[in-house]
């Protein structure tokens, strides 16, 4: 009887195994390249609704963090600025930039001839209380899975600067997405905050480094200083799923 | 507010449209439907629009294959334009409010997210309450997201089709309605149904009412006010009488019938408290049992007042009378009274007492040794003559102004709905307005709505959703949420004023039934305005704001038209006055001789959704009654002995459970109810009273009084929302004019049918099993350390070994090895190097708890647990994190026969956090482990679900979420990612600091670790700001000790410990030697469950202490669980049943 199959299918397995092992190879190495946070969150420089220059502001001006992010030592959350607080200045700095359009209607809102005052005619829903305009859709940026509570102020009194999350602010003309914020990113820190720990009135001052004598390594000086820190303040970071998920 | 342009209803089909046959989904109805709308107007709605947007995301997620749009999803973040003062989002605001109850107002504390009210807690500053809340306050957040709730107004519509005028309620504004409204009371004969409010406002504008010749007519079906107006009238006093108990001196109670710490009472949160704080014994001061007090309490139904009851007699509602009066002769006696001819009187009926006579004596007998501390209360169900010959003994007993306070209050100035069926038959109202309440659906038996409303010219109907009384009206006016309304109410006790402020705008068209009322009168003023106004006209010390920060002020009220009454009030020695004892003399009560062919019925207060008003809210339906354990149904409660005669008569009804097998002591002992593969099937009966019938369930029920029924009132709607729609049945049939609850003559024939039932504990015994452990004070007073020697522990190798006596803080910060010869896992993690800095652990007293159930649904309430219906409970589905756990136990007893006395035992489990715990050394992915303060941490998102950790749990406190059961209505779980998602409302009222969890992971009892972490974060944010302010420098030199970075005992409160009335939950830091809950557990009552699995459970009890009187015929010398443990451990000494205290110490 004729062998059905020619030699060459003798290898075909082989063939099989090493193709399979590359392609899976492939795989999982793209996988863990393109998929994991590392990439797919770096980077992310949406489009705001309104050109809002951090570089400018935080960086030229030196605006505080904490002027428009107010609840950032406060709150769990670092909130976003309502519109009145833009307009506290931009009531009078380029009060009538386009560029600022949106943030006007929402300020105003059924304030529409924006004098501040709300008229009858203006009173559309007849409540006799002014009412806000549409928000300002901000597109948000940085964002932990739902399942993570990660809390601002404790980490703001506790002496971790906006700088290690979010990287340098202050020198980004569009937020961008700095640091990849995986559990692994977090746990990092958790396990050795020293190397990230500064003094209070330091946390918002994103350009800080620890001060160093001549000749010192500027990573060896901060953990020396991270550690007196650590130890005064008592600072044991959580380690167990608790300290983040509830 | 939500504005929603398109009729709402009509998308919803058949749930609210109604056509007079009935038949929703005929032909010509359907084509009706498509003639109301143009071509192609409706093209995109309802199921065609589902279609599409199906096929678009399945097409978006074809396109998605194709890594084409492979974005992140856009997030949009909307800040305020003007940010509201004050406001920091993230922070949770608190508002005080509080809550319009028929038992008067219930001050509340609210917490509000971003506007979104999610938890409701009680307001500390109102003492009696002390904090704490009942169950119904605790599951109304829920109403407020109810997404059958009334979004909007509506006018009925009609149009006559091929020869039947079909009906639908379309939506239109509430002002165009409400001044329609108006027009009626300016123009015609209108009156006014309401429920009876303790809302100042809502008297005031009453008053306006009836100024303006409008009729005002009130309807309760649990009529609260019945007994002190009763009280009033037999006493010839201008004002009612409300009797107010105090329990703070009270030594001795005698309740007749009386539910004073259930629901079915007013008052009962105060009651509660005051009445369990005599019964707390403080750590390591067992002396405090020799001062307990002591409960007898005489009912007919098992309520959770005669679980917590030291002697406990069975008696039918409908003796009540003979028994009060023979109480009341004996006292006489007693008080060597010669009223010969009253006495006589009120002991004419007393033979069919002489099997209770011993039992009457002896407490007749203790209530008098303790003169001026003793109190008996009577139900408020219970006729005048009961209510009369209370007061009478209570005042012999000098009582009154002591342990009671008989409080004048002004009378109510309404009539009844009877005469309301009057007026309209006379022809002298023409148009009805209902406010509030559900009369029509209580009152539809006795009353032939149909015939009346063909006598009235228009109709409305100011309500929260659309009801039965609704169905009957023209209009339906949506009522807002109290926690969306303004109003200023008194509390049952008449002493304080308590602010209703809204916490939120109304979310659809609707107002308030304040606002409604002023509009509908055309008073151009708000409720907001009036409120104030009147608070100020009422108040002149404190300030409006001053008044909504604190929650409470005062209230006195004016006038001195009280001398009358005040005179009955007062304790005077004359205790028999003229009008008093003409009345007992007038009355003469008869008991009805009672049989299984003449049977009484009660009517209670449904537990689960009170008079109806809770139908429709899922967590009151889920959580089980605590004495039946009953989800989503209500049944009729019959005794064993009725049980046996029926069962005799019918032996096909299947209601005693078949005889198990023998037990060690010999005898055939099943005292489990009927389950067949964990489902009780009850059979459907049908009772029968002067042509009135009832069907319902039967459900056996040991401890009830031979020959009652109990039928809860409220349940069996025909007309609610999803969730209430089916659950129960309905006893509005029984329900009569004079608002008699307690009826006699009733007869009951089995249908033949059967129903299942959802049940969640199919064990009513501990079976000799030491899990709740219990003693007499007696007892207790001997051997304090009475709950170690109980249970297999007190057998085994002690659990601690040779670090038996290292003290607690050192052993809940390391794990001693015990005696094992393996090491326990350390709690030391990773590069944590210092432990925790706080230990937690949880006591709960037994002694404490009444079974009141609030813990169950405020744990429900905070930590998002979803509700899965009916059909998932039948399969053990149910996802409470708290699980209260009733038992019973009885005296000896021989043969086959349920036991009609038993005592009830309540505990409280959830997950014990075990040191050394058995779920986490199972799980393959270690999505449950220990965290450094010793909490047994959930990690939802690395659980797999395999259920292995339930399975290992020996407490069974694991739950499982078997559907996406928050996504979804529970009839679509089934059909997984393809089912409908459900309403996005209640998603509103999720607390946002805690993760809604999905299908497939498991959940469970986290001690409120979202509390904890939020009280650790604030106390180090406030630590380090304090320090940086007070050093002024840069911050690094700042020092902080451990002591500064500890939350403070007492600062954080789990749910359930926030909620309970009597502070039975106790929890805080172990590592901390002088925090309560290390004092607690240091006390010799301090036990595990199941501690002899060396599972170290953070989680303990301490046991119960029962105060029995030594004379009572009924007196055992151990409890009977007890009892029961010493019988079943040591079968040796069954013979003399009465002598197991042996002590631990000897094994």
């Amino acid at each position: 009887m004729r062998n059905f199959f020619p030699r060459w299918a003798n290898y075909i397995p082989l063939k099989l195994v090493i193709c399979l092992g590359l392609i899976g190879g492939a795989v999982t190495a793209g996988i863990t390249y393109y998929a994991t946070p590392k990439y797919t969150r770096v980077g992310y420089k949406p489009t705001q609704p309104v050109a809002y220059d951090h570089s400018f502001h935080s960086g030229q001006l030196g605006l505080d963090c904490r002027y428009c992010h107010h609840g950032v030592d406060k709150s769990s959350h670092a909130n976003v600025p309502s519109a009145n607080v833009c307009m506290s200045c931009h009531k009078n700095i380029k009060a009538n930039s386009p560029l600022l359009e949106v943030v006007r209607n929402s300020y105003f809102g059924e304030d529409t001839d924006k004098d501040g005052r709300l008229s009858d005619e203006e009173d559309l829903n007849k409540d006799g209380l002014l009412t806000a305009g549409p928000s300002v859709p901000w597109v948000r940026i940085h964002k932990v899975p739902d399942y993570v509570y990660f809390n601002h102020a404790i980490h703001v009194n506790r002496g971790i600067s906006c700088v290690e999350c979010h990287g340098r602010i202050d020198q980004m003309k569009v937020v961008h997405h700095a640091k990849h914020l995986s559990m692994s990113f977090c746990l990092e820190c958790h396990r050795r905050p020293e190397e990230s720990l500064r003094p209070m009135t330091e946390v918002t001052n994103l350009d800080w480094t620890v001060p160093t004598s001549d000749g010192q390594d500027l990573d060896l000086a901060q953990i020396h200083a991270g550690l007196e820190i650590k130890e005064n303040w008592g600072v044991n970071p959580p380690l167990s799923c608790t300290g983040c998920h509830r | 507010m939500i504005m929603e342009k398109d009729d709402h209803l009509v998308s919803r089909g058949r749930h609210y449209w109604k056509s007079l046959d009935g038949l929703a989904e005929t032909p010509g109805f359907r084509s009706w439907i498509e003639k109301e709308f143009p071509d192609g107007a409706s093209m995109l709605d309802g199921v065609q629009r589902r279609g599409f947007m199906k096929m678009m995301a399945a097409s978006f997620g074809l396109a998605g294959l194709g890594m084409t749009s492979c974005r992140r999803p856009e997030h949009a973040i909307l800040p305020y334009g003007q940010s509201p003062e004050e406001l920091v989002p993230g922070i949770p605001s608190f508002y005080s409010t509080s809550m319009p109850t028929s038992k008067g107002f219930n001050p509340l504390i609210v917490e509000s997210h971003e506007g979104r009210p999610t938890k409701i807690e009680g307001n500390p500053s109102y003492l009696p309450f002390g904090g704490g809340t009942d169950i119904y306050a605790q599951a109304s957040v829920l109403e407020i997201y109810d997404p059958d709730r009334s979004r909007g107004s509506f006018k009925k519509d009609s149009k006559k089709t091929q020869g039947s005028t079909l009906m639908r309620w379309k939506k239109k504004p509430t002002d165009t309605l409400l001044l329609e409204v108006s027009k009626w009371a300016k123009e015609k004969k209108m009156a006014v149904l309401s429920d009876s409010s303790f809302s100042v406002v809502v008297n005031k504008i009453k008053d306006d009412y009836l100024t303006q010749g409008i009729k005002w007519f009130e309807y309760d079906p649990i009529d609260f006010l019945k007994p002190e107006k009763s009280l009033a009238s037999a006493l010839k006093a201008d004002n009612s009488l409300r009797s107010i108990p105090n329990f703070n001196k009270c030594k001795r109670v005698l309740s007749l019938d009386c539910d004073f710490l259930g629901n079915r009472e007013p008052f009962n949160q105060a009651n509660s408290r005051s009445f369990m704080k005599k019964r707390h014994i403080r750590p390591n001061k067992p002396e405090d049992a020799k001062s307990m007090n002591r409960l007898y309490s005489v009912e007919s139904d098992l309520t959770i007042t005669g679980g917590v009851a030291d002697h406990r007699l069975r008696l039918e509602s409908s003796k009540m009378s003979v028994f009060a009066n023979l109480i009341l002769a004996q006292i006489l006696r007693k008080l060597k009274s010669t009223d010969e001819t009253l006495l006589s009187h009120l002991e004419k009926e007393q033979d069919i007492l002489t099997a209770q006579n011993e039992w009457i004596l002896t407490c007749v007998d203790d209530l008098c040794e303790n003169p001026s501390s003793s109190l008996v209360l009577a139900g408020n169900h219970l006729p005048q003559d009961v209510q009369v010959a209370v007061y009478a003994i209570n005042r012999a007993l000098g009582a009154i102004g002591k342990t009671i306070r008989y409080k004048p209050v002004d009378p109510t100035l309404s009539s009844s709905v009877g005469s309301l069926v009057d007026s309209i038959n006379a022809g002298e109202v023409d148009s009805l307005l209902i406010v509030g309440g559900n009369p029509i659906y209580h009152t539809k038996e006795f009353i032939d709505w149909e015939k009346l409303f063909d006598k009235l010219d228009n109709s409305a109907r100011v309500g929260y959703s659309i009801d039965e009384s609704s169905e009957r009206c023209d209009l339906h006016i949506g009522q807002s949420h109290y926690l969306e309304s303004w109003d200023l109410g008194l509390t049952w006790d008449n002493e304080t004023l308590v602010p209703v402020q809204p916490l939120i705008a109304p979310l659809f068209d609707t107002k308030s039934d304040v606002d409604c009322l002023l509009r509908i009168l055309g008073d151009s003023e708000d409720a907001h305005n009036l409120t104030k106004s009147l608070f100020e006209k009422i108040s002149d010390k404190v300030s409006f704001d001053d008044f909504l920060r604190l929650g409470v002020a005062p209230y006195k009220p004016t006038g001195s038209m009280f001398s009358s009454a005040e005179k009955m009030a007062s304790g005077s020695k004359e205790f028999l006055s003229p009008e008093l004892r003409s009345f007992l003399l007038a009355s003469s009560p008869v008991a009805p001789r009672l049989s299984d062919q003449n049977l009484e019925i009660l009517l209670v207060p449904d537990f689960h959704c009170w008079d109806g008003r809770f139908a429709n809210n899922g967590w009151m339906q889920e959580c089980p009654d605590p004495i039946t354990k009953l989800t989503w149904d209500n049944a009729l409660l019959i005794s064993p002995a009725f049980a046996k005669d029926l069962q005799t008569k019918y032996p096909d009804l299947g209601l005693l459970p078949k005889a198990a097998l023998l037990n060690k002591t010999g005898e055939i002992a099943p005292d489990n109810a009927n389950f067949i593969n964990g489902k009780q099937t009850a059979p459907i009966v049908e009772l029968l009273i002067d042509g009135a019938k009832l069907r319902g369930p039967l459900y056996l029920q040991p401890g009830l009084a031979d020959y009652t029924i109990v039928a809860s009132i409220g349940m069996g709607r025909s007309q609610t929302g999803r969730v209430g729609t089916g659950c129960g049945y309905d006893s509005s049939p029984f329900m009569n004019t004079e608002g008699k609850r307690v009826q006699t003559g009733v007869s009951c024939t089995p249908t033949g049918e059967f129903q299942v039932l959802a049940n969640v504990q199919e064990h009513w015994s501990m079976e000799g099993r030491a899990i709740v452990r219990e003693a007499n004070v007696s007892e207790y007073v001997e051997n304090n350390s009475f709950a170690t020697s109980m249970g297999a522990e007190s057998h085994s190798p002690p659990v601690w070994g040779r670090d038996q006596n290292m003290d607690l803080a050192s052993k809940s910060q390391t794990t001693p090895r015990g005696n094992s010869s393996y090491e326990h896992p350390d709690h030391n993690y990773e590069k944590s190097e210092v432990h925790g800095l706080h230990q937690w652990g949880m006591v709960i007293d037994l002694n404490q708890c009444t079974g009141c159930s609030a813990c169950v649904v405020a744990c429900q309430s905070e930590n998002n647990i979803p509700v899965v219906g009916k059909d998932q409970v039948l399969r053990g589905r149910e996802m409470h994190w708290i699980r209260l756990d009733r038992y019973y136990s009885s005296a000896p007893r021989e043969g086959t026969d349920i036991p009609s006395d038993v005592q009830v035992s309540f505990q409280g489990i959830s997950c014990m956090h075990c040191e050394t715990a058995p779920c986490e050394s199972v799980c393959p992915v270690n999505a449950t482990v220990h965290d450094e303060e010793g909490l047994n941490a959930m990690a939802y998102n690395r659980c797999v679900g395999t259920r292995y950790c339930a399975n290992n749990c020996p407490y069974k406190v694991r739950r499982f979420n078997f559907f996406d059961w928050n996504k979804r209505d529970k009839d679509e779980v089934y059909k997984g990612p393809l089912g409908e998602k459900n309403d996005s409302l209640p998603a509103m009222g999720k607390n946002p600091d805690v993760t809604v969890r999905m299908r497939g992971v498991m959940e469970k009892c986290t001690y409120c670790v979202q509390r904890i972490q939020e009280a650790k974060i604030n106390v180090k944010v406030a630590a380090q700001r304090h320090a940086l302010l007070s050093t002024g420098k840069d911050g690094s030199d700042i020092t902080l000790k451990k002591e500064d970075l500890k939350v403070k005992d007492g600062i954080m409160k789990t749910a359930c410990q926030q909620v309970c009335p009597s502070d039975g939950i106790s929890f805080g830091d172990l590592s901390d030697p002088s925090s309560k809950v290390s004092q607690l557990k240091s006390d010799s009552r301090d036990y595990s469950v199941l501690g002899y699995l060396n599972t170290r459970p953070r989680t303990t009890f301490l046991a119960k202490v029962r105060n029995p009187n030594e004379r009572m015929p009924d007196f055992s010398s151990f409890p009977h669980s007890s009892r029961e443990y010493h019988d079943k451990s040591h079968p040796s000494h069954h013979d003399d049943g009465h002598s197991g205290g042996h002590s631990g110490n000897a094994h």
